[in-house]
């Protein structure tokens, strides 16, 4: 354009702008290699995180495949209106805030006592064996869990009810009760991820100074008060960070996992978002229904994390933005 | 230092662009996998317009079909016999196997997606009533005439899956009730039962298999009755039927539809389980028990009553015999209860045929998918399809189709052909029947053909409720869920009967409202 043009009489106004985005120009020139470098994530993301979200107009429309997102009908909020009508959408939602309840209390400090733990095993080998058996879970599926804990906890047979009637104990219905369903939900999200959890608090820990245990130990800090009073502290922002994220990952308790746990006698209290998302709109084939939903569990998911973000910031941690 | 910078910028660059190039090309690999339907129909019109010019030519190119089908068998469906059919038949199939019980959800994805392959197989129209009355299906009732095979099909079973009297698809023959009890013959022998005629004598030999020691190997390890996650197709709507439950839905004295869990049979059948369940009678987690460990139970001695159906008790015993030679399986039908025999029936068809507008483009390429479907239906291709190579995977004994293959063998090769012929032995002239040299194999085969003397049919097939197709499924789940509680003792009558008032309120009144006007509109 005229930025070819000698400044010569013109008025600084035009020139201005231009002058900014060659800088810029030159500025991304300058560091190609790390725009590069950004470029497959950022592809990434547009790709599989905000062009789907295109689809979330559906959840104002009444969709036919058919007729496709431009042909069908607009029907205003009348799948939220639904949704929130529902007999059954309080019993959800509470559903779903419970089991991340239970995540956020019982499951979330384990990794972190287990890495801890792991740090003060001195014995090399055996603290590589034990990571290793505590990683393979997860690379289990949560069918395969899932059914190892039904062999195990089956009535018929399960081994777990063998022992109770062996010891004189009551069997007890641990696949079909209301009251076993959450437990169970947790032990196995434990048994699967704790392992795997350890792994970021081990790296962190790792990254402390030695220098700081030496001090404490001069100033004749034991083991335990070492952990609180150096490696704590030292990961702490760790801790924090994983915990905004876990937090944004809310309502995404794992719909697999739950799933294969639902049945009609838990159905009480293990319908979440996921698994009616899933029952209304794939099973039962109402599209905007069922996206209205999933639009609905992702907003609470915002709020969440922005809570968590903000609560975080009145700590004077870093939040995540 | 500078060149060490430069190579590792280097490195960076090179790194970079790999990554955000398979990036791209696991995206362009996702986009290609979702549209390989849409792909397959590309490239199907392009071989109809080189076969217009060779029309009857020897070198016609093969017509392309796709289609999705059911896989029933956990082992992987082989091509030879689809080959087979695309030889004689100029076409080229590509099927998308599918399995059973993710089927309903993959038709659902695959139509909201608009992947719908040319020829959709489904149990029935409900998944996309609505697409079909807005002309998205091709309506084929008045073009069946003009094929020698197809114009078998019989009006009234096509009647059933017609959508406001039209008829938009083609029909697989299933019997219409092959449900009954099977038992094993050695333990009753034992104990001295006789073959179990009423609801009593079926309650009695569930309770003597659990509590009279009928392995007489001295120990409490047996039950009576296995059962599954399935009310349907497991024990509850056969054993609902002996009580005279009605068939999903009945019509009361006053001409309005009702469903069948308003029923008192029903609520009779719920009780009897519940007695068999509270007592220890059958297997115990039996609402999250899969179809593999029921048959389980049985084929490992702990477990002496299935009900489901009959047939099936050609491959229960092979399993069996493995296990024990001794034990021996028989099958049992027409079980008097209160209100005299019954049991329910299917509408005469197992699945049907849709050819969907979006993936099937030309009134021409229709023509041709209907006459691949009329050659199906000679007997030559139907026997290929129902029992597979004569000489190789059976052979004709007294004009009976005899199965000579193993189990493996018959899962990958022959049956998984099954799901998608159409028709039957009713409408395919010299379609063979199978010889069964199991005795009770064979007694199956008749009691099959004589529960067509006491079938309970659902008035519902051919009428439409819109609220029963929006949320008729989510509704069930509320009786579903009642129905699994009551029979596990969570549930009293009280609560069963809150259960029918949510149903009500949630919109079943409007179903029974909307199925009595479609009702008394067509008497």
């Amino acid at each position: 354009m005229n930025s070819t043009a000698p400044a010569s009489g013109r008025g600084a106004a035009p020139a201005a702008p231009t002058r900014r985005s060659s800088e810029r120009l030159r500025r991304i020139v300058k560091n190609r290699y790390l725009y590069i470098m950004i470029l497959p994530g950022a592809l990434f993301f547009l790709l599989f995180k905000y062009v789907p979200m295109w689809g979330l107009v559906i959840s104002f429309q009444n969709y036919q495949p058919y007729l496709g997102i431009s042909g069908s009908d607009w029907v205003g909020l009348q799948h939220f209106e639904r949704l929130f009508a529902e007999p059954t959408f309080w019993m959800i939602f509470r559903n779903t805030l419970v089991l991340f309840a239970l995540n956020l209390v019982f499951f979330f400090p384990v990794p972190i006592l287990l890495a801890l733990m792991l740090n003060e095993v001195r014995q090399l080998m055996f603290k590589r064996i034990v990571q290793t058996i505590v990683y393979i879970p997860h690379f289990m599926s949560w069918v395969i869990i899932v059914s190892i804990s039904f062999v195990m906890l089956t009535l018929d047979g399960g081994i777990v009810n063998e022992l109770l009637v062996f010891f004189g104990l009551e069997k007890i219905n641990f696949l079909l009760s209301n009251s076993w369903f959450r437990p169970m939900y947790i032990a196995q999200v434990i048994w699967r991820e704790a392992g795997w959890g350890t792994i970021v608090y081990l790296a962190a820990i790792a990254a402390v100074d030695p220098q700081l245990y030496e001090a404490a130990r001069m100033d004749g800090a034991g083991r335990t008060r070492q952990v609180w009073h150096v490696t704590l502290p030292a990961i702490r922002s760790v801790i924090v960070l994983l915990l905004i994220l876990k937090i944004g990952d809310v309502l995404e308790l794992g719909f697999e996992h739950v799933y294969l746990l639902l049945n009609a006698m838990n159905r009480e209290v293990a319908e979440i978002f996921d698994t009616y998302v899933y029952t209304a709109g794939l099973k039962n084939g109402q599209f905007s229904y069922s996206t209205a939903v999933g639009f609905f569990k992702s907003f609470v998911g915002l709020i969440m994390i922005m809570v968590a973000n903000w609560l975080a910031k009145t700590f004077g941690e870093e939040g995540i933005y | 230092m500078t060149h060490t910078q430069k190579r590792i910028r280097t490195w960076a660059t090179g790194l970079a662009a790999v990554m955000s190039l398979s990036l791209v090309a696991a995206c362009a690999g996702g986009s290609n996998g979702e549209d390989v339907n849409t792909g397959n129909t590309g490239a199907g019109s392009t071989t109809t317009s080189g076969a217009q010019g060779g029309n009857g030519g020897a070198a016609e190119a093969p017509f392309e079909i796709t289609m999705m089908a059911t896989q029933h068998a956990a082992e992987v469906p082989d091509d030879l016999i689809p080959g087979m059919i695309e030889e004689k038949t100029n076409t080229k199939l590509s099927i998308q196997w599918v399995p059973s019980g993710s089927y309903q959800e993959k038709l659902n994805a695959a139509f909201a997606t608009g992947s719908l392959p040319m020829a959709v197989s489904a149990t029935n129209t409900d998944f996309a009533k609505e697409a079909i009355r807005n002309d998205q299906f091709w309506e084929i009732g008045p073009l069946l005439a003009e094929y020698e095979n197809l114009s078998n099909l019989n009006p009234d079973v096509l009647q059933n899956t017609a959508v406001d009297g039209k008829i938009y698809s083609l029909y697989m023959e299933r019997p219409l009730s092959r449900q009954g009890v099977i038992y094993r013959k050695d333990w009753a022998d034992n104990l001295g039962l006789e073959a179990p005629q009423t609801t009593e004598d079926l309650y009695e030999m569930i309770r003597a298999f659990t509590e009279d020691d009928p392995d007489q190997n001295g120990q409490d390890d047996t039950i009576g009755l296995t059962d599954r996650s399935d009310l349907i197709y497991g024990a509850f709507k056969t054993v609902s039927s002996y009580f005279g439950t009605p068939n999903y839905w009945y019509i009361d004295e006053g001409d309005q539809f009702k469903p069948e869990f308003m029923h008192e049979a029903f609520k009779d059948t719920l009780d009897y389980l519940h007695d068999i369940h509270s007592k220890g009678y059958m297997n115990q987690d039996f609402p999250v028990t899969s179809k593999t460990d029921q048959i389980d139970l049985l084929v490992n001695g702990k477990a002496g009553v299935y009900i489901g159906s009959m047939p099936d008790v050609l491959t229960l015993s092979n399993q069996l015999a493995d296990m024990n030679p001794d034990a021996e399986l028989t099958v049992q039908n027409g079980i008097k209860g209160p209100r005299g025999r019954g049991v329910w029936a299917i509408p005469g068809y197992g699945s049907i045929v849709l050819f969907p507008k979006s993936a099937v483009k030309s009134e021409e390429d229709l023509h041709k998918i209907l006459a691949f479907y009329d050659q199906l239906m000679t007997a030559e291709n139907a026997n290929l399809l129902t029992w597979g190579v004569e000489g190789e995977h059976y052979e004709i004994k007294d004009g009976l189709a005899n199965k000579t293959v193993d189990q493996v063998t018959d899962n990958t090769i022959v049956k998984p052909n099954n799901a998608w012929g159409i028709g039957g032995p009713d409408t395919i002239d010299g379609m063979l029947k199978g010889y069964f040299e199991l005795p009770a194999r064979a007694l199956a085969e008749e009691l099959v053909e004589a529960n067509n003397s006491m079938l309970i049919h659902d008035p519902s097939a051919p009428l439409d409720s819109p609220t029963y197709i929006e949320r008729g499924q989510a509704l069930q789940q509320i009786i579903t869920d009642a129905t699994y509680q009551y029979v596990l003792g969570d549930l009293d009558a009280a609560g069963f009967q809150k259960a029918i008032d949510r149903w009500k309120s949630e919109g079943g009144d409007k179903i029974m409202q909307e199925y009595t006007e479609a009702y008394q509109a067509q008497q």
